[in-house]
C-alpha cells in the first residue's frame, strides 16, 4: 500500500521544502521506493533543493494535461536509488491543478509500486495547499516557533480535518504529525520564541521532532544537496532521527536544550 | 441619483474580541461586492467562515435603509460570517436586529487600532437568530411533550477557521478548541480540554445556558447574547483552570459570572 505524506504549514517559509527534500530522502536511505510531489505551482523550488533543476524536462502539470507520461517526468535522485522527483511548472497557473488530475498521478504512482508519496505543500490556505492536502495518509504539519507560524498551522490542521478525502468519505482521519523547524534553543531559552512544548501544547499534535536553525541547511540548498546527507550536522541528524520515528522507532529528542556557556568561556572568550 | 462610490468602499480590520472588522464606507451591495471580488477574487477561501463585525463607523452619509438580506448573503459568500453592528446610524438598529445581527454600542467596544481605551468586559444583548415571522394561532395541542434535546459531541479539536454549531442542544467538546475557532450552542456549552476561541451559549436566547470548561482560556464567551471579552488577560484564579460562565454573576441579570470549577 502507499502511503501518502504532506508536508504543509499554512505560514511560508517555515521549511517545508527543505522538510520535503529531506524526508523524501531519508526514506528512500531506509529502503522505500519514494517519490516526492512539488505542488508549489509557479514558484518550482524542490528541484533545486534536490539539485535536479537542469533535468526537468516534463512536469506535475504536463502529466496532469496528459501531456506527457508519468514516468518521462519523474526525475531519478542523484543520490538515493529509489528516490524520483515530480517537479512543478514554473509557467502555469494555479488552477491547473484539478482534484481528479491529482488522483490520477497519485493512482499511477500506487500502481508503479512506491511506499510513500511526499507532497510538498504551497504555503497558504487556498487551492494549491488543499490538492496537497487533499489525499494525504499522514500529514507532517512544519511549524516555527513563533505565534503567527502556531496559528496558521493550527488553521491548516482544521482544513486538514475537513477537506482531505479521508474526512469527506469518513474514513480513519489523516494522521497528524507536528515537525518544529528553524529551532534555536538559546532563543527560546532567552524568551524570544517558544519552546517546543509551548507549540505542542497550543496544537496538541504528536511531535515527530524538532530541527535546529542551522547555516548548514543554506549549504545544502546551495549545493542541491538536502539537507539530511549532510553527514555530521545537527540537521542531518534530527532529520534521520524524524523518519525512524515516524517509521515507527523510539527516538530521545536531540537539539533542544541550550548549554549556557561556562563561567569560564564567558570571561576569556574562545569558541 | 445615486451617491459617489468611495475610493475604499470596504476595509477589514483585525479586532481585539476576536472578530474580523469589515470597515463599510458603501452600503450598496453590488458595490460592496465590487470591492470585495477586486480585493480577494484569486482566494475566495481567504476568510474561511470568520465571525465579522461590520462598522459604519466612516460611513459618508446615511443611507435612508439598507438591504441586509443583500450584504449577509454577499459576505456568506466570500466566507465571512457577520455577527454584529457598530456605530451604526440608530435609525438602522432596528433593521439590523432584525435580519439577526447584534448591535454593539461603538463607543464601548473598541478595536486597537482606533486607540480607543482598552475595555475588558463588554456586555450587549444579542436578539434571537432569526427575525420572528408572524405567528399562526395554534390549534389545539395536547400536552406538550418536552422534546429529547440534542447533544452535539465533538471528538476532534476545533481549530483555528473552523466553527461548530450546535443546534437546540448542548455541545461538548472532548479535545478543546483552539484560538481562532468558534463553538455556539443553543444549550450549554461543555469543553474538556483548552477552551480557547469564541464560546456562544444560548445563541437562541436561553438565559440558563452555562459554558464549562476544563481549562479556561478564551477569546470571548457570551451566554444569550450577553459578551464577555478578556482584553485585560483572564483573571489569574481561572486562567488554564476549570471553570464556568453562567448569566446573572453579581445578581445582574445582564452580566456574566465566571467562577472556578472545583474538580474533584
Ligand atoms: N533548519 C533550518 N535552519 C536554517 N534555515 C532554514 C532551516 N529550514 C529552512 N531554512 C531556510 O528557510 C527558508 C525557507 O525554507 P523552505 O523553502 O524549505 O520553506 P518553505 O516552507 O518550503 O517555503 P514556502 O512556503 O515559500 O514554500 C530557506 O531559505 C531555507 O534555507
Ligand atoms: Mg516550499
Amino acid at each position: 500500500m502507499t502511503r501518502v505524506v504532506v508536508i504543509t504549514s499554512g505560514k511560508g517559509g517555515v521549511g517545508k521544502t527543505t522538510t520535503s527534500a529531506a524526508f523524501a530522502s531519508g526514506l528512500a536511505l531506509r529502503g522505500f521506493k519514494t517519490a516526492v510531489i512539488d505542488f508549489d505551482v509557479g514558484l518550482r523550488n524542490l528541484d533545486l533543493i534536490m539539485g535536479c533543476e537542469r533535468r526537468v524536462v516534463y512536469d506535475f502539470v504536463n502529466v496532469i494535461n496528459g501531456e506527457a507520461r508519468l514516468n518521462q517526468a519523474l526525475i531519478k535522485d542523484k543520490n538515493c536509488e529509489n528516490l524520483f522527483v515530480l517537479p512543478a511548472s514554473q509557467t502555469r497557473d494555479k488552477d491547473a491543478l484539478t482534484e481528479e488530475g491529482v488522483e490520477k498521478v497519485i493512482k499511477e504512482l500506487e500502481h508503479l509500486g512506491f511506499d510513500y508519496v511526499v507532497c510538498d505543500s504551497p504555503a497558504g490556505i487556498e487551492r494549491g495547499a488543499v490538492m496537497a492536502l487533499t489525499f494525504a495518509d499522514e500529514a507532517i504539519v512544519t511549524t516555527t516557533p513563533e505565534v503567527s507560524s502556531v496559528r496558521d498551522s493550527d488553521r491548516i490542521l482544521g482544513i486538514l480535518q475537513s477537506k482531505s478525502r479521508r474526512a469527506a468519505e469518513g474514513r480513519e482521519p489523516v494522521k497528524e504529525h507536528l515537525l518544529l523547524t528553524r529551532y534555536s534553543p538559546k532563543r527560546v531559552d532567552e524568551g524570544e520564541m517558544l519552546s517546543y512544548k509551548d507549540v505542542q501544547e497550543l496544537l496538541r499534535v504528536p511531535l515527530i521532532g524538532v530541527i535546529p536553525e542551522s547555516e548548514s541547511v543554506l549549504h545544502a540548498s546551495n549545493q542541491g544537496t538536502p539537507a539530511i546527507h549532510l553527514k555530521g550536522t545537527d540537521v542531518s541528524e534530527a532529520y534521520t532521527d524524524v523518519v525512524a520515528r515516524f517509521l515507527g522507532e523510539d527516538r530521545p529528542l536531540r537539539f533542544v536544550n541550550y548549554d549556557k556557556p561556562g563561567l569560564i568561556k564567558r570571561l576569556f572568550g574562545g569558541k | 441619483m445615486s451617491a459617489p462610490v468611495p475610493a475604499r468602499p470596504v476595509e477589514f480590520r483585525n479586532a481585539s474580541i476576536g472578530a474580523t472588522v469589515a470597515v463599510l464606507r458603501e452600503t450598496r451591495p453590488h458595490l460592496v461586492a465590487d470591492a470585495l471580488h477586486k480585493m480577494l477574487g484569486g482566494m475566495p477561501d481567504f476568510f474561511n467562515g470568520e465571525a465579522t463585525l461590520l462598522d459604519f463607523g466612516e460611513l459618508g452619509e446615511a443611507p435612508a435603509q439598507i438591504d441586509w438580506a443583500g450584504m449577509l448573503s454577499l459576505f456568506k459568500r466570500f466566507q465571512l460570517q457577520p455577527i454584529g453592528v457598530r456605530n451604526l446610524p440608530p435609525e438602522l438598529a432596528t433593521s439590523a436586529r432584525q435580519a439577526g445581527l447584534a448591535v454593539l454600542d461603538g463607543a464601548e467596544l473598541r478595536d486597537r487600532q482606533s486607540g480607543g481605551p482598552a475595555i475588558d468586559s463588554v456586555a450587549v444583548r444579542q436578539t434571537p437568530d432569526e427575525p420572528t415571522p408572524p405567528q399562526p394561532v395554534p390549534e389545539a395541542s395536547p400536552a406538550p411533550i418536552p422534546a429529547p434535546t440534542a447533544t452535539m459531541i465533538v471528538d476532534r479539536p476545533v481549530r483555528s477557521g473552523q466553527q461548530v454549531y450546535a443546534r437546540g442542544g448542548d455541545l461538548v467538546l472532548l479535545a478543546g478548541m483552539s484560538n481562532g475557532a468558534e463553538v455556539i450552542a443553543d444549550g450549554s456549552i461543555h469543553c474538556y480540554g483548552p477552551l480557547r476561541g469564541r464560546a456562544l451559549a444560548g445563541a437562541q436566547g436561553d438565559t440558563r445556558a452555562r459554558i464549562i470548561s476544563t481549562n479556561f482560556g478564551p477569546e470571548i464567551v457570551s451566554i444569550a447574547g450577553v459578551y464577555k471579552t478578556f482584553e485585560q488577560g483572564i483573571p489569574a484564579n481561572i486562567a488554564g483552570k476549570p471553570a464556568t460562565v453562567r448569566l446573572g454573576g453579581d445578581d445582574n441579570q445582564h452580566k456574566l459570572g465566571i467562577e472556578p470549577l472545583a474538580l474533584d
